[in-house]
């Protein structure tokens, strides 16, 4: 009978009864080290993503098709080598129409070697059979009603409240949904993380106050960056949608990107 | 109660009871912060490195060419256009860890090409020059200047 009432029984059912007082505080201690695990990392200083609302916009009229913008992509977000771009140039070569024939236009020829980064070859079509060309960036076109967002089966990709359309790598498991789903193809299956990834609009750049790579190193201003809940009247962002006639990539689509250009011709998808 | 819907019963509260302690302990802190979605994913994106440094970080040393640059035709082009990603230069300035910039990156922007827009200064190459240095008569810096 002695042992009933050993100093350790004794002990152990007073901070039996101890813990089932403080239960809920004791709970809430657990998760907080539970949790220290899934805590990473604060947002840089004076960053706030609700007071911002960042865009770009293209003016194809002023892409001379360099490259550079795919290039520093590649190298600021450490994308695969291959065929995986976030940002890409395509150029578009529409022919003139077979004389008698009755069409307005010829054969939309578009290639993009590379994303663009090691420049184009010789047009497939002689100088003279040329109705039009010129060189079109494409990238995530920060839809408002993105399709990407809706398939994902984790919730891993969501519409930042400061404009980005991100993927958390930690939650997306591969399925590639998004990917299918994109129709502006702009995101791929990485061959390394085994994620899908996509233009983040260089968020580690814009939450510091610097440009996105892409927009850094075009050297025509040809990508426009700005924030929409920050721009004075004479911001290149408003002045950009007040001088030109914009379109948006498959409005039909009814996806309403945010990501508006200028100087494009119909046949661009 | 019949004791076997009452086993039932259990079941289903200890099943239920199971999920809550696990949602409860394993719902990361952020999650909901901004929406159906983990918040800390952004500041873990928002830390990476980075590897183009900006224009605004080359100024702090090089301000001579900096000034020279924004004078003339070449003034919205990034030191980083030419030059290639320079974070790793500005924290530790040596000569082996920036581009120099060549005759390869002059022809990226300027060798002619129908699809480029006509406003666009472009040379045929072959008919232009043969050697291999363009800055034998053009400083890229400013290009107006004759050297």
């Amino acid at each position: 009978m002695k042992s009933h009432l050993s100093r350790r029984s004794v002990i152990g059912r007073i901070s039996a009864a101890v813990a089932g007082v403080l239960a809920a505080p004791v709970a809430k201690a657990a998760k907080a080290v539970a949790q220290k695990v899934l805590v990473t990392t604060d947002m840089p200083k004076d960053y706030h993503p609700t007071q911002h609302k960042w865009v770009m916009a293209i003016d194809a009229n002023r892409c001379i098709g360099c490259g550079f913008c795919a290039e520093a992509c590649k190298k600021e977000n450490h994308v695969p080598e291959g065929p995986y771009f976030r940002t890409w140039v395509e150029r578009y070569i529409i022919t003139k129409p077979k004389p008698g024939s009755g069409a307005a236009r010829g054969e939309t020829l578009v290639d993009c070697p590379n994303g663009g980064i090691n420049g184009y070859p010789e047009a497939p079509v002689p100088k003279e059979e040329i109705q039009h060309s010129f060189f079109v960036p494409k990238l995530c076109n920060l839809c408002q009603h993105s399709p990407c967002v809706q398939v994902c089966p984790v919730g891993a990709t969501f519409d930042a409240p400061d404009g980005a359309v991100l993927i958390d790598p930690n939650y997306c498991i591969g399925c590639g949904f998004c990917i299918q789903a994109c129709p502006y193809g702009c995101r791929f299956l990485s061959p390394v993380t085994k994620t899908a990834e996509k233009c983040t609009l260089c968020y580690h750049r814009i939450t510091r106050g610097l440009k996105p790579a892409c927009v850094e190193v075009c050297p025509t201003q040809a990508r426009i960056f700005g924030d929409l809940k920050n721009a004075k009247p004479d911001d290149p962002i408003l002045q950009f949608y007040q001088n030109n006639l914009v379109v948006a990539l498959k409005p039909h689509l009814g996806t309403e990107p945010r990501l508006f250009y200028a100087g494009i011709d119909k046949e661009v998808r | 109660m019949p004791p076997q819907l009452f086993r039932i019963f259990l079941l289903a509260v200890g099943i239920v009871g199971a999920y809550s302690v696990a949602r409860y302990f394993l719902t990361p802190p952020s999650f909901g912060e901004y929406g159906w979605y983990r918040g800390a994913a952004l500041a873990e994106l928002a830390t990476r490195d980075r590897v183009y440094a900006g224009k605004k970080a080359c100024e702090e040393c090089h301000s001579d060419e900096y000034e020279k640059l924004l004078k003339h035709e070449h003034k919205s082009l990034a030191c980083e256009s030419c030059h290639g990603p320079g974070q790793a230069h500005g924290k530790d300035p040596r000569k082996d860890n920036i581009e120099k910039s060549s005759f390869a990156v002059c022809l990226r922007c300027h060798e002619a090409n129908p699809s480029r827009p006509k406003w666009h200064k472009q040379i045929v190459i072959k008919n232009h020059y043969t050697g291999s240095k363009c800055t034998e008569c053009h400083v890229p810096h400013s290009p107006s200047e004759v050297p």
